[in-house]
Parts: structure tokens; sequence; C-alpha cells
């Protein structure tokens, strides 16, 4: 059987799963650090008023951990190909979704009372017409 | 090999302790059987990605359009709790993947521990999750206690819309936060039961030896699961605690 499956086009995962690279204890320790540290670092960020940049650093925080948890202990940095292509492309996706919403939300008319309500004349951006009695 | 359709190919276990793996009879190889799962699981998880994207899409756009109710909503969450749930899970990823690990180097023992240490950070988050829950039914911030209240003649409302209470009620569309908080938390909550399910799950067949070196398939799935459940509350954690 042996003998057979090294001769075989598949023989290199006969009688195991194939190769597979083993992350080290050291490293998986190494993520774990990082991503408590930079917890701590989103909590401390959010205790300063940055304005509108606070939403963007504790977003690019997040997205650093969350990469960190995909690429090490999700181990996509080792997996093939097409699973990386397969997981990652949903981000892609995530990202037409976003983008699309951001769009509407920074062109939409709100339907407010005070953008429905006003009219040119209210705004003054035009003088309404003289009244036809204002002639008697 | 299997190609005759009679004999299956078997993974021999690497000690007295393990048992070995028969690879279904559908699959050529061991290999063939590991990518065929693993490329459908890697599916199933973008769709998951996809599932709470459309969340957090709601999120960001009424975060942008009713800011001083998501600031006063955010406010009424104790951040420390979820601090403390972050490091929870964070620190049950981490056994997670220290518990595939051990599966992958065949030792049995060191396995069911962390997988055992995951399951209790399950156990914990849940745990703390619940005191939130309660703390914010009382203050009327949840309306799931009236979910199946009858509609109000005299008020002419569902109760749960007049019973909506608090600090919101003083913000425009004070709703919206506890609607998005609740959805989103619940939602990651019940993937937290079914991954502690799974867990418990694995850890029966690497009792039984099931798992190692040669075979560490399902152990390798639900870890991908758990890190899936981290991955998320990493970004609900400072959207809903700490609302930029």
């Amino acid at each position: 059987m042996t003998a057979h499956a090294h001769s075989d086009h598949h023989s290199h995962g006969a009688l195991q799963m194939g190769h597979h690279h083993v992350s080290s204890s050291q490293q998986f320790l190494s993520v774990l650090v990082a991503l408590l540290v930079l917890t701590g670092i989103t909590v401390g960020a959010s205790r300063i008023d940055f304005g509108s940049a606070n939403m963007l650093i504790a977003m690019a925080i997040a997205c650093i951990k969350a990469s960190l948890v995909i690429a090490f202990f999700m181990h996509v940095k080792w997996d093939t190909a097409i699973n990386k292509i397969v997981f990652l492309s949903s981000f892609l996706f995530l990202a037409l979704l976003f983008l699309f919403t951001l769009v509407d939300l920074t062109t939409r008319r709100w339907d407010s009372y005070v953008n429905t309500i006003r009219t040119p004349v209210d705004h003054g951006w035009v003088q309404p017409a003289p009244k036809p009695d204002a002639h008697h | 090999m299997s190609h005759d359709g009679h004999h299956s190919v078997v993974i021999p276990a690497p000690g007295p302790e393990f048992v070995p793996h028969t690879v279904a009879h559908h699959f050529d190889t061991p290999v063939q059987e590991f990518q065929a799962a693993k490329l459908g699981f890697w599916l199933f998880l973008a769709t998951e990605i996809l599932l709470f994207g459309g969340l957090f899409a709601a999120y960001f756009y009424y975060h942008e359009t009713y800011a001083e109710t998501f600031r006063v909503g955010g406010q009424q969450l104790d951040w420390q709790l979820g601090a403390v749930n972050t490091t929870v899970l964070l620190l049950s990823s981490w056994t997670m993947a220290m518990g595939v690990r051990s599966a992958q180097t065949s030792q049995k023992g060191k396995t069911l521990l962390f997988l055992g240490l995951t399951v209790l950070g399950a156990l914990i988050f849940l745990g703390i999750k619940y005191v939130e829950y309660s703390a914010k039914n009382q203050h009327g911030l949840i309306v799931f206690s009236h979910l199946f209240d009858g509609y109000d003649q005299a008020n002419k409302q569902l109760p749960w819309f007049q019973d909506y209470g608090g600090v919101m009620k003083d913000v425009p569309h004070g709703h919206l936060f506890f609607a998005i908080y609740l959805t989103m938390t619940a939602i990651h909550g019940l993937h937290v039961v079914i991954g502690a399910g799974l867990i418990i799950w694995v850890m029966k067949g690497a009792a039984k030896g099931r798992f190692h070196a040669g075979y560490f398939l399902p152990v390798d799935l639900v870890g991908l699961y758990w890190h899936l459940v981290d991955l998320i509350w990493i970004f609900l954690f400072p959207l809903l605690y700490l609302v930029p």
C-alpha cells in the first residue's frame, strides 16, 4: 500500500491529510498579547476627543486586530490560494455594500421638516412676486 | 486506493490512545477530503461576514444620521463589562488556536484542556451578557419582555413603543441605538451559544481519540467558527460600547 501510494499522484496525502503548517505556541502567545494591547489602545483612544477621527482610529485598530486573528488564529496566512480568495472576497463585497450605502448617505436629501417644507422663497434664494392688490 | 469503490482510505492512529480515521468513501484521498471540507467551510464563513456586514452597514448609516442618539446610547452601556468580555473572547480565541494546535500535534490531554477552557470562556461571556441584558431590560432599554403583549387599544400603540424608557426618550429616534445593539449582540450571542455547542461536540470526539496529527479536520473547522465569533466582537466592542 505504501509503495503504491508513493507512486500515486496524490502520494503525499495517502496516509495523512497532507502537510500542514503548525504554528508555534510562542507565535500564538505573541498574537494574543498584541490583541490585548490593541484592545487597551482602543479604550484609551476613545477617551480622547479627536472629533470625527475617533471613528477612523477605532476602525483602524479593529482592522489590525481582525487581520491578526484572520492571518494567525484562523491560519489564513498558510491556507491555500482558493481558500484565501473565497474568504477575503467576502470583504470585497462588504466594501461594495458600504460604498453604495455611503453614496446614498451623502447624497440623500433628508425628508426632515426643514428640507421638505422650506421653499426657495423661504431660503431667500428668490423674491416673491409682488401682490396684485398693491396697485389699488 | 478507493477507486474500486470497495476499500476506503484509512489514516492510522498515531498511538494507542487514538483511533484511526476512515476517509469518507466519496473522497479519493485524505487531502481531497480535507480541502473539500475546508473550502466549503470558508464559503460558509464568507456568508457569515455578509450577514453581519449588513448589520454593520445599518449601524454606520444610522450612526451618521443620528450621531447624538448613538452617543447617548453608547453611554448607557457599561464599557468595562464590554472590555472584560472582549478580553474573555480574545483569550478564548487563543485557547481555541492552542486546542487546534494540540490536536495537530497529537496531544490528546492538551486538546481537551484547551477546548474546555474555550467553552469556559464562552460561558463567562454569556454570563456577563446576561447581566448586561437584565440591567438594560430593567431600565426599559430592551423591550423584549413586552414582545408578546397585546395591542394597547387605549393608547393605539404596541406596548413596546410606549414603554420605551430612560434617557433614550429624549433623543431623536432613541429606539434605534438599542434596536441595533440588541440585534447585533443577540445574533452574535447566538453564534457564541452555537460555537460552544460545537466545541463540546468536538471535545466528545477528542475524548474518544478521534483527532490527531493524521486527522484534525472537525477541530480545525470549529476553531475557524470560533475565531469568526471573536472577529465580529472585535468590531462590536468599539462601535457599541465606546461609540466613536
